[in-house]
């Protein structure tokens, strides 16, 4: 099965190779039996793919050491959830199933389009094919899964033990599904650059794939995020790692493309404006590629044989220097009818809020490759982290928080000041009486902690305005239709997926900026050790340490579980078990942490150390308001599914747009 | 005009201005050196102190403590380290001489793009302008419009209803 899985990589290159090649020759000489046959590459190069990841993952569920990778990343005691993980451990499966996902999304699109989009398809298909190619030429002369051990060891070297999580099953897979799923707009954006085709049919066609991958990657990160907070053991979730950057910072571009494509589709503007984004977005997960497995940048997360840097930099290379000049060359073409009613207006809030996006992005960038910079420049090697990054960001992001509310309340084209005070009062009155309220019961002794109060009245402001939003609609629909609120609110919802679901996603980032701010601002910890019955008081709690048990979970693994009675007002309300494990071959015990969660705070628990006497250091951590960062992100996925779902309405209403500003602007004209 | 560009600078300066570090909290004094500092444990694991859970960082926060007890400050512990490890130690660019462009440059950058956005903006008004061939109208007056604006007002209304 070995020598098939290796033999289908090749077939797999070779026939990517080949479907390049002959789609190019096919639109460029007419001729059709070169198309017809070229158009059959896309699924077999998935077939082929599909056979080599069936290989690797048998080779891991049969404990077949003779491949180096299996030998590397798995064992005989591991269970069969975290041998199916395994795949991606380590570089070069990982490399396999981004390319697995590369061309499942490939024939996907394929499927969908073949008959519908012949002028976009070929082009869109090469340049997939051309990304596949690379991929495959990494699996097949650099990084080859199916690398041979002569004399097959009886037992491998296991999983990290840090990736020996559930999340290890979710968190890969979900993040890869985000970056490999903006290779689809980037390739239809090409398409549509090179054929001259420049009007937004391409957006229209990849505008759900880019919502897929932007959902993906949103959730991706967020998972990572709940992986660090559980496995880690530091009691935080974002560390401004370069690979956490390297995933936020296409998310951010993304999001920007997302709200300014809007403008495009309604007012036919910022075509140059959106083709950069949309490319910008694919770039930036090149280069997020590239900094994980180059080994350049200082990361927790960087692969062990991090040696593709050089090829992924290469690469990244070439995709600009195409889009930079297909861009320019298409300038005349991307031309738009750049015109605005008035400054305030909601186009502007979208301007502004890609400005803010795009900074985000950029100082994450540019923290991120600092020390490159420094070190070229200076030839001093420093280092950026988090304090960096809070302190450039939080702020910037303040005021895309206050944009989310205010954008979506400013008319299109031309608002009045009667215009902003019937829709602005309300939501401002909210945010002053909140910030009234607050004021009494929040310490404002610190930066951290002033950005947290600004943050929470930004945070009931923008609930204002989205459930001002809301509310409008379902009181006019219960006034037109009779219906009840409930009916009303899920009739408007459903009438309108894209608008309001767009709100839902807006609820979940509030939320997710309220967690931030509260766990952020106001949490506290401490650390002692303890005997047993010895007690530590931290905020309205006491942690007794109770005992200390021991258990061999497996011949490579035991666990060593400290139990702690957690009370609150004299009552337990919780016993806490957090613990260390011990995993044969390494050095370092994994901590694994005990959490009880609850809308107010997290108590968090860590077994930092133990003696032979019994004795534990213990470290507990009351994180307020995290659980309001998970709940932020299924309301986001929630919203997304909405915006996502097939709305027949749309299409009518786009049409229905389109003849009315006809019809309105023509007697202006005249 | 010029007030608006006001505004946009107005909003830069606010934002620096959170940005600039404040005056450590009392209390806090061992947190805001992990804060500052990486731990530089032999795994190499890239992580600020504070964040850290290797043995090494248990020792290195053991050994702040005692030095902090015995009256040394945070900003001598930091240099010491900084003497020791090199700059690399210190888990965010100084903010002199070189390493102040770490900190300057999102936030110019994002001052050039809030102007250039303002110009564009102010373009594109002004395109518009001149190819309706009449100034911008002014702010709706409480009296009655004239029919046109009505039909125009009624138009733009409607477009916002059906505006997703």
């Amino acid at each position: 099965m070995n020598d098939i899985g290796e033999f289908a990589l090749l077939v797999a290159l070779a026939t990517a190779l080949y479907g390049c090649v002959s789609y190019i020759m096919a639109v460029r000489g007419n001729r059709v039996d070169l198309y017809l046959s070229a158009d059959k590459t896309p699924l077999i190069v998935w077939g082929c793919v599909a056979i080599a990841s069936a290989a690797l993952w048998r080779a891991f569920l049969t404990d077949d050491f003779s491949l180096q990778y299996v030998w590397a990343y798995s064992n005989r005691e591991m269970g069969t959830f975290y041998k199916i993980a395994s795949f991606w451990g380590g570089q070069k499966g990982s490399l396999l199933f981004w390319t697995f996902l590369l061309t499942t999304y490939m024939s996907v699109a394929y499927l969908q389009n073949r008959k519908k989009n012949v002028a976009l398809m070929p082009y869109a298909m090469t340049v997939m094919l051309v990304i596949v190619v690379f991929f495959l030429f990494l699996l097949n002369f650099s990084t080859n899964p199916f690398e041979r051990i002569p004399l097959p060891p009886e037992d491998g070297r296991g999983l990290n033990p840090l990736l020996q999580n559930y999340w290890m099953v979710i968190h890969p897979p979900t993040l890869y599904l985000g970056y490999v799923g903006f290779t689809v707009p980037f390739a239809f954006a090409m398409a549509a650059l090179i054929t001259k085709n420049l009007d937004d049919g391409w957006i229209r066609l990849t505008r759900k794939w880019t919502l897929l991958a932007w959902f993906f990657l949103c959730l991706g990160n967020l998972f990572g995020a709940a992986w660090a907070y559980v496995e880690l053991g530091w009691g935080g979730y974002w560390a401004w790692d370069p690979v956490e950057n390297a995933a936020f910072m296409p998310l951010l571009v993304a999001t920007a493309y997302l709200h300014s494509v809007m403008i495009q589709e309604k007012k036919d503007m910022m075509k140059v404006w959106n083709m950069s984004l949309v490319l910008l977005t694919f770039v930036m997960t090149i280069f997020g590629t590239f900094i994980t497995r180059s080994g350049l940048i200082q990361s927790v997360h960087t692969f062990d044989e991090a040696t593709l840097g050089y090829f992924f930099l290469g690469f990244l290379g070439v995709v600009i220097a195409i889009c930079t000049t297909l861009i320019i060359k298409r300038l005349p073409l991307l031309k738009s009818k750049n015109e605005l009613d008035s400054f305030l207006s909601r186009e502007s809030s979208f301007l502004f809020n890609n400005l803010l996006l795009l900074g985000i992005a950029f100082a994450t960038f540019w923290g991120t490759i600092f020390p490159i910079i420094s070190e070229a420049v200076r030839g001093v090697k420093i280092t950026v982290g988090p304090p960096f990054y809070n302190q450039v960001n939080v702020p910037i992001g303040l005021a895309l928080l206050a944009l989310i509310g205010i954008g979506p309340l400013i008319a299109w084209r031309r608002a009045t000041l009667s215009n902003l005070k019937k829709n602005f009062v309300k939501p401002v009155a909210a945010a002053l009486v909140a910030g009234a309220a607050l004021f009494p019961f929040l310490p404002l002794d610190g930066r951290a902690d002033i950005l947290a109060y600004i943050a929470f009245i930004l945070c009931v402001f923008v609930m204002g305005c989205i459930l001002s939003e809301f509310f409008k609609g379902t009181a006019a629909r219960m006034d037109l239709h009779e219906e009840s609120p409930l009916a009303a609110l899920s009739a408007l919802t459903w009438r309108n997926k894209r608008r309001y679901g767009g709100y839902v996603v807006h609820i979940g980032v509030v939320l997710i900026f309220a967690g931030i701010a509260g766990s952020q601002a106001y949490g506290t910890h401490d650390q002692k050790h303890l005997q047993k019955g010895e007690s530590i008081q931290i905020r309205d709690y006491t942690v007794t340490y109770e005992r200390l048990l021991a258990k061999e979970e497996t011949s490579i693994k035991s666990r060593v579980i400290a139990q702690l009675g957690v009370y609150r007002d004299g009552r337990r309300v919780w016993t806490g078990n957090p613990e260390k494990e011990f995993y044969k071959g390494s050095n370092q015990p994994v901590s694994e942490v005990d959490v009880l969660s609850s809308w107010k705070e997290d108590v968090y628990l860590i077994l930092a150390d133990f003696t032979e006497d019994e004795a534990a250091t213990i470290k507990v951590y009351i994180n307020p308001m995290v659980s309001w960062i998970w709940t932020g992100g299924w309301v986001i996925a929630f919203g997304t599914v909405v915006c996502m779902w097939p709305d027949r309405l749309e299409e009518r209403r786009r049409v229905m747009r389109q003849k009315k500003q006809d019809a309105a602007f023509s007697p202006a004209q005249e | 005009m010029k007030s608006r560009y006001a505004l946009t600078i107005a909003l830069a300066v606010f934002c620096l201005a959170l940005a600039l570090p404040q005056a450590a909290r009392a209390g806090a004094v061992l947190a805001d050196l992990e804060n500052a500092l990486m731990c530089k444990c032999d795994d190499k694991c890239g992580k600020v102190l504070i964040n850290c859970t290797c043995a090494t960082s248990d020792k290195t926060r053991a050994e702040f403590t005692k030095l902090l007890e015995s009256g040394i400050t945070v900003d001598q512990i930091i240099k010491m380290q900084v003497e020791k490890h090199g700059e690399t130690v210190l888990s965010a660019p100084t903010k002199n001489g070189f390493n102040l462009t770490a900190w300057v440059a999102p936030f110019a950058a994002l001052l050039v793009g809030g102007l250039g956005i303002r110009k564009i903006i102010d373009t594109w008004v002004r395109k518009n302008r001149g190819e309706t061939g009449g100034p911008e109208p002014a702010e709706a007056p409480a009296a009655e419009p004239s029919p046109d604006g009505k039909y125009v007002n009624r138009i733009r209304n409607e477009l916002d209803e059906i505006e997703t």
